[in-house]
């Protein structure tokens, strides 16, 4: 009994239903009518549940999806007709070739960002008709197919059908549910708020996209085929008709997009409303009316969906409250120790490694990016050294950050090469890069503002292997170890907190910690210390040193010079576009070619004042030979 | 050999049509990342409109959009101002739920107002037809594509030559850029769209004459029209010609070599062999990874 309490409120509700939903026929069993209005309520729950995959987690709308419907009832219709088998043990074939179709168009729209997708969908819809009317042979074209009747009583009348899809329904929310909790799910959501983050964070969108567009149609086809059981006849104008994505579009937004059990309540909603319109409204040309009528309002007014806003209204009732400022943290200032099995699993993943401390990790090889007529990066090389905390400094528009987006893989260059860790990755995807162990943090922090921080820490892939794609993202060793890394940083206990809600040097930290579950090699950050509080840039430090000291190497772009010279060697000064100056702190700090380009007279130290206060250096002095470089001009 | 020309011929006379539809399309895409769904369902009220001035006046239909086309424009400029600026700055597929909504209602009032049957204007040179050579070209055909070459090239003069298409062109480019010097970006995308909205007006009065339509063709032609969009790129006026073109060659020859059954199938084929290859469509530029 305390197990069931324990289970969240919407879980008892939603059982609660559940029991109603399967007693209803037993205690009201000789009324075909309100049980063929439930079971269609049914089928548009699971087509609007599906949907909510593709178009909910993910973010991209399908207008095309009763296609999967039509496809689910053509596969069976035909199969049924020719050999004679029952529709009801082929149905899962229709959600086969539902399955098949999507990966097939999947693969072609989906591997780029933007709009195409939407469009697509409509075209596909369309272009199945136009299959179905016109492959007579096959599908008997505008004609139609007609199917074998029921094979029990008529006594029984719909109340098979009720339950089958009644099932049918609740394996949809099982597995729509299963999904969001995986990392899988996770990614739909990243992508969904920030897709260039989510492939810098080792996300294949591109299959995490196809993937999910795939599982958004497999139970639509299937209850395809039992609808075409249940109509006992099918035709191309039928199947293949854009009301009915409208419709469950419309169910899905009416509920709430991205949620779990908004589709279904917006989908009882809205079959319960268009048959009212349908028997009191004046017939099928209201329902077009009154469904686009719908959509603009929902749009315009609720665009969050009823099951959002109830929440968002329940939680302004009931505040949770969270001590956002660190108070106690910000005056003790305790150092940081990474808990050890990080610890130990991050040296593991560096001693593995072929490249051997103080050997060249990171390789850019005259790389250039230009933008129209500005050079960016100038023929640029660059080496990062296993084991180290380099430095990129240089004033701004200098191209550091230009830099890093052609090695992580959010920009390609226009020449040279970029090499990690022996292998050549700038013709990679980011993702790819990500699960070589390269990661990186933004200048400005690129959270998932509506994921919790311990999804946003969950999300990253360090592998492109389908079981890290399919791990539990909610309990188990990836939650727990995302638990671990936002320890590291010191916000363990804002686990649960969504992460816009965090203060912006809190979101710095976070996405550093969200890069550690990359088990990374090399960690670029993007000026690690802007817009961050005295106190916790000493936690940031202290976690960066003690990365470090685990084998993490780094390569930092930041303003803050005193910083980059007490925890940096070797420093690189980065001027139009190319390096013009590389050497240990103590080095740059006096070099008057880096003064000129950077620095300013401000900076340069008075007579007698340097060379003797430099701090002693606990990491391994073998890389001293650092020369300065004349500049390139 | 007479067979193949007088369909490339046919094929670049609709396809001239087709510029034209897609061009409003592509242009309030252009400007504002809308997708306007509710394009095709324009080209429809525009049709009946035509339609039913040519049934109670005799009044040229492909004249008519003289009336029609300030009409639209100021249907375009109200229907932005009341609807799609209150979405402004939500995702793009926010508009495209929206508008889709919006074709619904306009597919709806014409249901109940105009009813449900194929109309068809059928001014006195229907039947007609030019001859050059062996090749015979229908009177409708040319005087629509002359009409809609006539628009595109008003199109192209505003847009290039005057403080307004220039204003258009750089919110186009640089929303925040353009809003610094003086081009306010929520009237330019009103007048945009309005733009956009207005070359319907001969776009449809075309449609009224070349083919049989009612309220629910709209989905045949908002498919089509965004079919073109992206084969030439995403916002890409030039794109938008070159895929209209395609189009009309794809269903000419299709229908005189193939089947008439087919013809829109093929158009489809020919945009996914082309993503396959160029994802980003014909003239679209890569969408730049926006890694700040």
């Amino acid at each position: 009994m305390s197990r069931l309490r324990s289970l969240p409120r919407a879980h008892l509700i939603a059982g609660l239903c559940l029991v109603l939903l399967l007693l209803y026929p037993v205690v009201n069993p000789w009324q075909p009518y309100p049980q063929g209005v439930m079971l269609l309520a049914f089928l548009l729950a699971i087509q609007a549940s599906s949907w909510n995959i593709i178009s909910g987690y993910a973010g991209y709308i399908s207008l095309g999806h009763s296609m999967f419907l039509g496809l689910g009832s053509y596969t069976v219709g035909v199969l049924a007709v020719r050999f004679g088998v029952n529709p009801l043990w082929v149905a899962p074939l229709g959600g086969i070739t539902a399955v098949v179709i999507a990966v097939l168009i999947g693969s072609v729209v989906l591997r780029t960002r933007g709009h195409a997708f939407v469009i697509i969908t409509i075209a596909m819809l369309l272009a199945a008709q136009i299959f179905a009317v016109n492959l007579k042979s096959i599908t008997q074209g505008s004609d139609g197919i007609t199917l074998e009747l029921p094979f029990w009583d008529r006594d029984f009348q719909n109340i098979p059908f009720y339950y089958v899809y009644l099932i049918l329904m609740v394996l949809t929310v099982l597995f729509s549910a299963w999904i969001r909790r995986t990392k899988f799910g996770t990614g739909l959501v990243a992508i969904r708020e920030d897709e260039g983050k989510a492939a810098s964070i080792g996300v294949n969108t591109t299959r995490f996209k196809i993937v999910a567009y795939a599982a958004s149609s497999f139970f639509i086809g299937m209850a395809g085929g039992v609808y075409a059981y249940y109509l006992t006849f099918i035709n191309p104008v039928g199947s293949f008709a854009i009301l009915g994505s409208v419709t469950i579009v419309l169910a899905t937004l009416t509920g709430g997009r991205g949620t779990l059990y908004g589709p279904v309540i917006g989908a009882f909603i809205v079959q319960l409303v268009s048959e009212g319109a349908t028997v009191y409204g004046g017939g099928s040309n209201a329902r077009v009316l009154v469904f686009g009528l719908a959509l603009m309002l929902v749009v315009l007014f609720l665009p969050k969906g009823i099951l959002p806003t109830i929440e968002a209204w329940w939680r302004r009732r009931h505040p949770e409250k969270v001590e956002y400022t660190d108070q106690a943290g910000a005056l003790s200032r305790v150092p940081v120790t990474a808990t050890e099995r990080v610890r130990a699993e991050i040296a593991a993943v560096n001693e593995k490694d072929e490249v051997a401390p103080g050997e060249i990790l990171l390789d850019v090889r005259g790389v250039s990016k230009r933008f129209g007529g500005l050079t960016a990066v100038d023929n640029a090389d660059l080496t990062v050294r296993k084991g180290s905390i380099t430095a990129l400094i240089g004033p701004n528009g200098s191209g550091k950050t230009t830099l890093f987006n052609l090695i992580s893989g959010g920009m390609a260059a226009d020449s040279g090469e970029i090499w990690f860790d022996g292998r050549r990755i700038d013709g990679m995807r980011p993702w790819r890069r990500g699960h070589l162990g390269l990661g990186r943090t933004y200048q400005v922090t690129r959270l998932f503002k509506e994921m919790t921080v311990q999804e946003n820490v969950v999300a990253p892939l360090p592998d492109s292997r389908w079981r890290t794609m399919f791990s539990d993202a909610v309990r188990g060793h990836e939650a727990a170890r995302a638990r671990e890394l936002l320890d590291i940083v010191g916000l363990g206990r804002f686990a649960n907190q969504p992460a816009g809600a965090l203060s912006y040097g809190q979101q710095k930290l976070v996405e550093l910690a969200q890069v550690l579950m990359l088990e990374p090699k090399l960690i670029l950050l993007d000026e690690p210390a802007g817009g961050v509080n005295p106190s916790l840039l000493g936690q940031l430090t202290e976690v960066i040193r003690e990365l470090n000291r685990s084998g993490v190497t780094f390569l930092i772009v930041e303003h803050n010079i005193p910083l980059v010279l007490d925890l940096c060697d070797p420093v690189v000064v980065f001027s139009h576009g190319a390096p013009i100056a590389e050497g240990p702190p103590e080095r740059i700090r006096t070099d008057p070619l880096v003064l000129d380009a950077y620095l300013g007279d401000d900076w340069r130290p008075a007579d007698g004042d340097e060379g003797t206060g430099d701090p002693a250096d606990d990491r391994a002095d073998d890389r001293a030979d650092t020369t300065t470089r004349e500049a390139v001009q | 050999m007479t067979h193949l020309v007088q369909a490339i011929a046919l094929g670049l006379l609709i396809g001239g049509v087709y510029a034209l539809m897609a061009s409003g399309l592509t242009l309030i895409f252009g400007v504002m990342r809308i997708i306007n769904i509710a394009q095709g369902a324009f080209l429809i009220l525009v049709a009946m409109l035509t339609w039913w001035l040519w049934h109670e006046t005799g009044i040229d239909p492909i004249l008519a959009s003289v009336v029609t086309t300030p009409l639209m424009f100021g249907f375009g400029w109200v229907a932005y101002r009341l609807l799609l600026s209150r979405i402004r700055g939500s995702s793009a597929s926010m508009s495209v739920l929206l508008t889709f909504g919006f074709a619904l209602v306009i597919e709806g009032i014409l249901n109940i107002t105009a009813g449900n049957k194929f109309k068809s204007a059928t001014p006195s040179y229907f039947e007609e037809s030019f001859r050059v050579g062996g090749v015979s070209l229908p009177k409708a055909q040319v005087f629509g594509f002359l009409a809609a070459m006539a628009v595109l090239a008003v199109l192209y003069f505003v847009l290039t030559r005057t403080w307004t298409g220039r204003a258009i062109r750089a919110a186009t480019q640089n929303p925040s850029g353009a809003a610094l010097v003086g081009v306010g970006a929520a009237s330019t995308a009103a007048l945009a769209f309005a733009i956009g909205t207005a070359t319907t007006g001969v776009g449809g009065s075309i449609l009224s004459v070349l083919y049989p339509f009612f309220p629910a063709s709209h989905y045949d032609w908002i498919s089509r029209l965004l079919g073109i969009v992206v084969l030439g790129g995403m916002g890409s006026l030039p794109g938008a010609l070159i895929g209209a073109g395609i189009l009309g060659l794809a269903e000419t020859l299709t229908a005189t070599y193939g089947s008439l059954n087919w013809s829109t199938l093929v158009f489809y084929i020919v945009i996914m062999v082309v993503l396959l290859f160029r994802p980003q469509g014909l003239f679209g530029a890569k969408l730049r990874e926006d890694t700040v």
